[in-house]
C-alpha cells in the first residue's frame, strides 16, 4: 500500500514536471521559486567548491605544458615567422582597434555600466552550454543582459539568483544572435550548434562573405549591444540546394577556458 | 540516514562536476553522477527513498545545467519509476551488472528528453547535439558507476550496515 502511494506521487510529480516544461504559468511560478530557494544554498556551496578549481587547473596545465615544451618552443620559432608577416597587416588592426574603440567607449559613456564576474561552474549537461558565474541579483544582475570577455562576446543571463546566475552561452543549441560582416553589408543569425563552431544563417549565396571575415553584433535582437564582435568566418559552402550559403563560425572566445567575465548593464 | 549520505554524495559529485573538473577536456562524455544513486536508491532501498533521491537529484542538474524548467525532474522522476517497474526483471548481481544499467538508462534518458520536447514543443532542435553526445555519455556513466557502486558498498559494510 505504502509502495503504491509512493508511486501514484511520482505519477503526479511526473505530471507537473511535463506541465512545468510546456511552461503551463500556474506550475512554472511556482516551480521556478522552489528552484529559486535551492540555488540559493547551491550558488554558495559552488562558489566554495570552485575555490580550489584555478589551483588544480593550474597543475593540470603546468605538467601538460612541460611535457609539451619542446613541441611548443618549436611551434613559437614557427609562430614568430608568422607574426612578423602579420606585424605587415596595420589596416587589419586599425579596423580591430576601432571595433575596441567601441567596447571602450560603452566603459567611457557609463563607468558603471559593466559588472565584472567570475566563472564557478559550467553545465553538467553536454546537451547544453551555459556557466555559472559568482554574481548575482545582489550586484545587480538581471535575465537578458549580455556577458562579453575582451575578446567577444560570450551570452546572455538567462537565470539569475541572489548569488550566482546562469549564462546561456553562444553556442548553445537555443543561442540566436543577430549580426552583421564587418565592412559589408551583409547581415544574418547567427545559432549555436552545441558544438565549438556557430553557424551563420540567412545569408544568401550572393552575398558578400568571404572567410576570414569578422562578425559584430547588429544591436538589432534587443539582447546583446550593436558592435560587439562575435567571431570569424572559417568556412562557405555554397554548393548545398536553396538560397542560403551553409557559414561556419569560429566564435572569439574559447568557452572552456573563461575565468573572468563582464556584464553589461541595460 | 543511509538515503540521506547517498544523496549528499550524489549533489556532492555533481557540484564537484559543475566546478572543479570544469577545466578538464571531458566536454566529449560528461558523466552523470546522479543516476548511479537514482537505480540504486530505486533497487536497494525501495520506492520512498528512490522517489526522494530522484527529486533531490533532478532539482540540482537543473540548477546546475541550461536544461529547459521541469525537463531534468521529469526525466529523473520517469527513472526512478522505470527501475521500480524493473526491479524484478533486472537482476543486480555486481558492479557491472550496476553499471551496464546505469549506461542503459542515461540512453534511456536521452531518448526521453528528446520524446519531451518533441511532444511539448513541436520540435528537437538540440537533437543531433544530443545524439552525438548520448552515447560517449553512457559508456562513461557506466564506468563512473563501477565505481559509485564500490564506493556504497564499502560505506554500508563500514558505516550504514546496522541501519535499518
Amino acid at each position: 500500500m505504502k509502495n503504491l502511494i509512493t508511486i501514484i506521487i511520482a505519477v503526479l510529480i511526473l505530471a507537473t514536471s511535463f506541465f512545468i516544461f510546456t511552461n503551463t504559468p500556474l506550475f512554472v511560478k511556482g516551480y521556478v521559486k522552489v528552484k529559486g530557494a535551492i540555488g540559493e544554498i547551491a550558488g554558495p556551496t559552488l562558489k566554495i567548491a570552485g575555490k580550489p578549481t584555478h589551483f588544480i587547473g593550474y597543475i593540470f596545465n603546468s605538467y601538460f605544458n612541460l611535457i609539451g615544451t619542446k613541441k611548443e618552443n618549436l611551434a613559437l620559432k614557427k609562430k614568430l615567422e608568422t607574426l612578423q608577416l602579420e606585424n605587415q597587416k596595420i589596416t587589419e588592426l586599425e579596423k580591430e582597434n576601432k571595433r575596441l574603440k567601441i567596447i571602450l567607449n560603452l566603459i567611457e559613456q557609463a563607468p558603471d555600466s559593466m559588472i565584472t564576474a567570475r566563472v564557478i561552474g559550467e553545465d553538467i549537461k553536454n546537451w547544453f552550454k551555459c556557466i555559472i558565474i559568482d554574481k548575482g541579483r545582489n550586484y545587480g544582475i538581471k535575465e537578458k543582459m549580455s556577458v562579453i570577455t575582451p575578446k567577444g562576446i560570450v551570452g546572455q543571463a538567462v537565470e539569475v539568483n541572489k548569488w550566482h546566475s546562469k549564462v546561456m552561452i553562444i553556442n548553445d543549441t537555443n543561442s540566436s544572435v543577430d549580426v552583421y560582416v564587418e565592412g559589408k553589408n551583409t547581415r544574418g543569425i547567427l545559432e549555436g550548434t552545441g558544438q565549438t563552431t556557430l553557424r551563420l544563417k540567412y545569408i544568401l549565396k550572393n552575398d558578400e562573405v568571404e572567410i576570414g571575415d569578422k562578425l559584430i553584433t547588429s544591436g538589432k535582437d534587443g539582447i546583446y549591444q550593436k558592435g560587439l564582435p562575435t567571431g570569424i568566418v572559417i568556412t562557405i559552402n555554397r554548393n548545398k540546394p536553396g538560397i542560403f550559403a551553409d557559414i561556419e563560425v569560429m566564435p572569439y572566445n574559447n568557452f572552456k577556458r573563461l575565468e573572468e567575465v563582464l556584464i553589461l548593464k541595460r | 540516514m543511509k538515503v540521506f549520505v547517498y544523496i549528499l554524495i550524489g549533489l556532492i559529485l555533481t557540484i564537484l562536476e559543475s566546478s572543479t573538473l570544469s577545466f578538464l577536456p571531458i566536454e566529449f562524455f560528461k558523466p552523470d553522477f546522479g543516476m548511479p544513486f537514482i537505480v540504486y536508491t530505486a533497487f536497494f532501498l525501495g520506492p520512498q527513498a528512490g522517489l526522494i533521491t530522484s527529486i533531490f537529484i533532478g532539482l540540482i542538474q537543473e540548477i546546475m545545467s541550461n536544461s529547459p524548467h521541469g525537463s531534468m525532474l521529469f526525466t529523473k522522476v520517469s527513472i526512478f519509476i522505470m527501475s521500480t517497474f524493473l526491479k524484478n526483471k533486472l537482476y543486480i548481481d555486481s558492479r557491472y551488472s550496476f553499471s551496464y544499467i546505469c549506461g542503459g538508462f542515461v540512453l534511456f534518458e536521452s531518448f526521453l528528453f528528446l520524446i519531451l520536447s518533441f511532444l511539448s514543443k513541436g520540435e528537437t532542435k538540440n537533437i543531433v547535439n544530443m545524439m552525438f553526445y548520448t552515447i560517449p555519455n553512457a559508456i562513461f556513466t557506466g564506468f563512473v558507476s563501477i565505481f559509485i557502486f564500490s564506493l556504497i558498498e564499502f560505506l554500508n559494510e563500514r558505516y550504514l550496515n546496522r541501519e535499518y
